[in-house]
């Protein structure tokens, strides 16, 4: 204690003004909610991976040189990285999963397949003739011999002809996948939309209108939310028929529940202030009062179920597709897609990889930016 | 109490109602009847397959009798599979898929709930991040992604566990991992942040000053309050079970009622369709029925009726 200046016990000069002054800059609730969003990591990747991804969906397939329709059964279930090897000149490389040599360019462009001379079928061995040398496949133990003694390869080389391979239908797996976010991601952003709508539109006017009304608009929301909705979608996709419009059609006339429930509970809290009496003692209509001052203020809530509920509408359209109700061949979802890769996993697992790897960083991206929104909406959380 | 049980009783039937109404027109609505095909039917044969399901009548006698068998526990007999009735296809898949799906409600809640409480308790460290990586994958990864991961890696390439079928125990694993995963990550993450904030209330603290036991002051006021929301959520849970099951049972070849469905959809079974969709209704209602009286239990504080 004796080591403190004596200075130091003075007493501070107090100024008036200088406790009035406001020291950070005054912020509108949006601002703020701007720069929390923004200091959110996993939320603003997740945004940048969204962005992205609709970018990708909307330009790539333009600037694909392949379709995502065209089969080609001569170049099936091409992968995306090979082992090379060389003879004679030749390079080519052994796709094991269904016993053919393809032929590489040096830029590892797939040229064609290669010709065996002779089949064994008793032997399981496949003879292929490069000037005089001599290359035997043998299909049982899947290994490769030139004249007697094992070809050694010669390095990996990417497919430069189709980046992510080709699916067993010989269909390039990029194009497709490029597709199949386009039909994922329309589902998902027109059924949450539809869903929007009709929830805000259900949950606005029951709690506004309130009494009697709310009550039994709020049973029947009760009773539709016991009922297991997948089910109804599955309904609905039996009654509809396979295809793109039923799927948005079905997956948005079943989940606004949820947001009818929050938006009633907003406006409920919300039609008792002040400023609604106010403009209801200036003569504005019940239409003018909701969608002008009662619906502008549930926007935090409405946005973060909106952002969950995209995910959700992915992952219902996936799984539809992979139990075969979703869009119809030749049209790809990743639900489908993974379904397809799922028929070839026992020799080509890798081709489960992209469409895998697709849906789930969606799902990951949405739920980041969804928890990171909350967060950022919820003002209790300011610091 | 009980004015509040039976009022709950009463939502459930006439839910019940509206769901067997909703799925018998949508499936009248259908385009074709149940035995259009590519093939040519004698008109004969037609007329008296109509005449056998009663298809004839007018739309109101045919839902009359339907709802009467639903009364009677009758579901009516399936379209495509002769000689079976829809009560006989769901007796056929029940055991299968009761049993892969109450083994993956126990590991939700067996493993969901300690694993949120081992997060809490070592908030922001390794174990809490740990449980938050592994959560936040399951809840993004789809089922059907990990069932096949799974089916790849622990059947085809380990060759640990059968690829198909129940005959052997170790076939439970992958179907009921698969199941239960998102929830188990989706019931951590919720134990999680629900006890974290009850470790936060002042109850906690007073029990803390009393010189409670570390272990008592967790189990009888910081666990017993923050099961609430977690109870809330098991409705839900079975819900999405049993759907999750369609595609679960699919993969692993289950002979269960997830993969009648699928195969009644794919065949346009239309009886077997209402009535599968009927029996889930049944079930996810009960279900639900008795998770709202578990609150009963659990919280001493919720007085049901007394609100009217």
């Amino acid at each position: 204690m004796s080591d403190i200046a004596p200075e130091m016990w003075e007493p501070v000069a107090r100024d008036a003004a200088q406790a009035e002054y406001i020291a950070a800059p005054s912020l509108t609730y949006w601002q703020d909610v701007r720069q929390r969003l923004w200091k959110n990591r996993p939320a603003m990747i997740g945004l940048g991976f969204i962005i992205v991804l609709v970018l990708a969906a909307i330009f790539g397939p333009l600037f694909s040189p392949h379709n995502y329709y065209d089969q080609n059964l001569k170049f099936a279930n091409i992968p995306p990285l090979f082992q090379t090897y060389e003879v004679d000149g030749t390079r080519f490389f052994f796709n094991s999963g269904n016993f053919n040599l393809y032929e590489v360019t040096p830029e590892g462009h797939v040229e064609g397949l290669l010709r065996s001379t002779k089949k064994d079928l008793i032997k399981k061995q496949q003879q292929f003739k490069f000037g005089d040398k001599l290359v035997m496949m043998d299909t049982a133990k899947q290994t490769l011999t030139l004249d007697g003694a094992p070809l050694e390869p010669t390095g990996w080389q990417w497919n430069r002809s189709n980046l992510f391979g080709t699916d067993q239908l010989g269909r390039d797996v990029l194009a497709r996948q490029l597709y199949g976010a386009r039909i994922s991601l329309t589902v998902a952003f027109v059924a949450t939309l539809v869903n929007f709508f009709i929830g805000v539109f259900y949950g606005g006017i029951s709690g506004y209108l309130g009494g009697r009304v709310d009550m039994v608009m709020m049973r029947i929301v009760e009773i539709i939310s016991t009922i297991p909705l997948t089910l109804y979608v599955i309904l609905m996709m039996v009654v509809l028929n396979s295809g793109f419009f039923s799927v948005v059609l079905a997956i948005g006339t079943v989940y606004w529940v949820d947001m009818a429930r929050i938006v009633r509970g907003q406006i409920l809290t919300l039609k008792e202030q002040d400023y609604v009496a106010a403009a209801r003692a200036m003569g504005a209509s019940t239409g003018r009062i909701l969608t002008r001052h009662l619906l502008p203020n549930t926007i935090g809530p409405i946005l973060v179920t909106l952002t969950m509920l995209i995910p959700s509408a992915i992952f219902i359209e996936s799984f539809m597709s992979f139990i075969g109700l979703g869009v119809t061949p030749p049209q790809a979802s990743w639900g489908t897609l993974t379904s397809e890769a799922v028929e070839t996993l026992r020799a080509y697992p890798y081709q489960l990889f992209f469409p895998a790897a697709a849906i789930s960083l969606t799902m990951f991206a949405f739920n980041f930016l969804g928890d990171g929104l909350r967060d950022a909406l919820d003002p209790r959380l300011r610091k | 109490m009980t004015g509040y049980v039976l009022q709950r009783l009463g939502l459930m039937l006439i839910t019940l109602w509206a769901i067997v109404t909703l799925t018998f027109f949508l499936m009248h609505a259908v385009p074709g009847g149940p035995f259009t095909s590519e093939k040519m039917m004698q008109p004969e044969i037609q007329a008296a397959l109509n005449a056998k399901y009663h298809l004839d009548d007018p739309l109101w006698l045919q839902y009359a009798n339907y709802l009467k068998g639903v009364v009677t526990l009758d579901l009516g007999p399936s379209f495509k599979y002769a000689g079976m009735s829809v009560n006989q296809i769901i007796a056929e898949g029940l055991p299968v898929t009761a049993r892969v799906g109450v083994l993956a409600l126990i590991c939700v809640i067996a493993l969901g709930v300690p694993l949120g409480v081992i997060a809490a308790l070592n908030r922001n460290r390794w174990p809490d991040t740990l449980v938050m990586v592994i959560a936040t994958v399951g809840v993004a990864v789809p089922s059907y992604v990990i069932a096949t991961i799974a089916l790849y890696v622990f059947a085809l390439r380990l060759g640990w566990v059968p690829t198909f079928g129940l005959d052997d125990w170790r076939g439970y694993f992958l179907p009921v991992f698969a199941l239960s995963g998102f929830w188990i990550s989706f019931i951590a993450r919720l134990s999680r942040s629900s006890l974290l904030e009850t470790l936060d209330q002042d109850y906690m603290t007073t029990a803390k000053a009393k010189g409670l036991k570390r272990g008592q002051i967790l189990f009888k006021h910081g666990l017993r309050n923050s099961l609430i929301p977690i109870v809330t959520v098991l409705g839900p849970v079975t819900a999405n079970l049993l759907t999750g099951s369609f595609v679960i049972e699919q993969i692993f070849a289950l002979p269960g009622i997830g993969r009648h469905f699928v195969l009644s959809i794919t065949n346009r079974d239309y009886t077997a369709i209402m009535g599968i969709t009927i029996f889930y209704a049944a079930v996810l209602m009960v279900m639900i029925f008795i998770v709202d009286m578990l609150y009963l239990v659990i919280d001493p504080r919720i007085k049901y009726g007394a609100r009217k």
